[in-house]
């Protein structure tokens, strides 16, 4: 690769490696006690009543 | 082997690869759903689309993980170099994979109402503003669109009308993929799939990914040792000059340089191929030729030139042997300049 894309590259995988981490984190840290999303598949959603 | 869209012709290795590839494909949809089924739990009524649509989902994310650890993974073993080559019959296939997937998802969540499919995606969950309810399938939408620009422009042609450095950047839209894949599945799957292993898997592939791009990224920005007083840069002593490989060596400015051994002969080269940027320093000789790694463009060492009837040309550069130290000059002459190779065992 040349050097500009050799830094572009380095740029967009700082950015993008916390943001990933970043959106695990929450969404495990904000997980309800019981589906809430209607777009879930039915038998998903009676599995963990 | 060419700098238009013939370069990359079928060969026996790539059938062999392709055909080993949809073989897995195939195993892995049929053993996921079949251990689907053997572990489901009684009086659960589990559909055959959902085992496929599950199979789909947890497949296209293992193949793109599994894709984007290929080129860091060549720098530091050779032993992915033929994933590198043939990277681009599994992205295609991951793209198609993701699209059954979001098909299946279509067809079951979203294609018996009145209201089209697609404005139903929109609109069927608009919480936005919520984590846990987030309409995810959007994020998925959104990688699955930049998949469909990876793989329709996959083909030598879009590389050779657009231009390698067009292309390549077109082409790293594909981490933006990843990072939205990652979210889609947050906000999806690890919602309502309570087992931690979900979650461990997700955040293992996202960490290698992440880690192996960050880390070579930073080692290739590494500045190679400051030029000697007339401005040649040392690049190994000749003992450790492997044969039919190269040092890459960095300049403070303009692109690297790989500097070859062949035999007795030290010759150095820009590091960029002219096809799509590839570390040439990182392949080797082949049949007297530098051979790019990634696609297998070659180069005639004395010149930088193509052999015939190809047309490529990269920058050449002055070396010499000092004290049986190699140096090179980081001016580099116009491509395809003749530069004579220095010999190993010869006063200069």
């Amino acid at each position: 690769m040349k050097r500009a894309h050799r830094k572009s590259h380095l740029l967009l995988w700082l950015l993008l490696g916390p943001l990933m981490f970043a959106i695990i984190a929450l969404a495990v840290l904000n997980r309800p006690a019981a589906p809430i999303n209607d777009a879930l598949p039915d038998t998903l959603i009676e599995d963990t009543r | 082997m060419s700098h238009d869209y013939k370069a990359v012709q079928w060969t026996p290795f790539k059938k062999r690869f392709d055909t080993w590839m949809l073989g897995g494909v195939l195993v892995y949809l049929i053993g996921f759903i079949a251990i689907s089924y053997s572990t489901q739990p009684d009086g659960d009524s589990f559909t055959p689309i959902q085992a496929l649509m599950r199979a789909t989902g947890t497949l296209a994310f293992l193949m793109l993980t599994f894709i984007l650890c290929i080129g860091p993974l060549a720098r530091i073993t050779d032993r992915f170099k033929p994933f590198l080559y043939n990277r681009r019959h599994l992205g295609v296939t991951t793209f198609l994979i993701a699209l059954v997937h979001a098909a299946l998802v279509m067809l079951w969540y979203h294609g018996f109402a009145e209201t089209n499919p697609f404005v139903s995606l929109f609109i069927s969950n608009p919480r936005y503003d919520s984590l846990s309810g987030f309409p995810f399938e959007v994020l998925g939408l959104g990688a699955l669109f930049i998949m469909f620009v990876m793989a329709a422009t996959s083909h030598d042609f879009w590389n050779a009308n657009l231009g390698p450095g067009l292309w390549k950047a077109l082409h790293m839209g594909v981490y933006v993929a990843y990072a939205l894949l990652i979210a889609h599945v947050a906000l999806g799957a690890i919602q309502f799939e309570k087992s931690p292993a979900y979650v461990a898997l997700l955040a293992a592939g996202a960490g290698l990914v992440a880690a192996l791009h960050l880390g070579t990224g930073l080692a290739s920005l590494r500045r190679s040792a400051r030029p000697e007083a007339d401005g040649w840069l040392k690049v190994a002593a000749v003992a450790d000059m492997e044969e039919a490989r190269a040092k890459i060596v960095r300049p403070a400015a303009g692109e690297a340089i790989a500097v070859f051994r062949d035999g007795n002969k030290i010759s150095a080269v820009s590091n960029v191929c002219r096809h799509q940027g590839g570390p040439l320093g990182e392949g080797k000789i082949v049949d007297g030729c530098i051979t790019c790694p990634w696609h297998g463009f070659q180069y005639r060492m004395e010149d930088g030139q193509s052999p015939p009837p190809f047309t490529e040309k990269i920058a050449t550069y002055a070396t010499r042997i000092v004290d049986d130290v190699v140096y090179v000059n980081p001016q580099p002459n116009a491509p395809g300049t003749q530069q004579a190779p220095s010999q190993i065992g010869a006063t200069k």
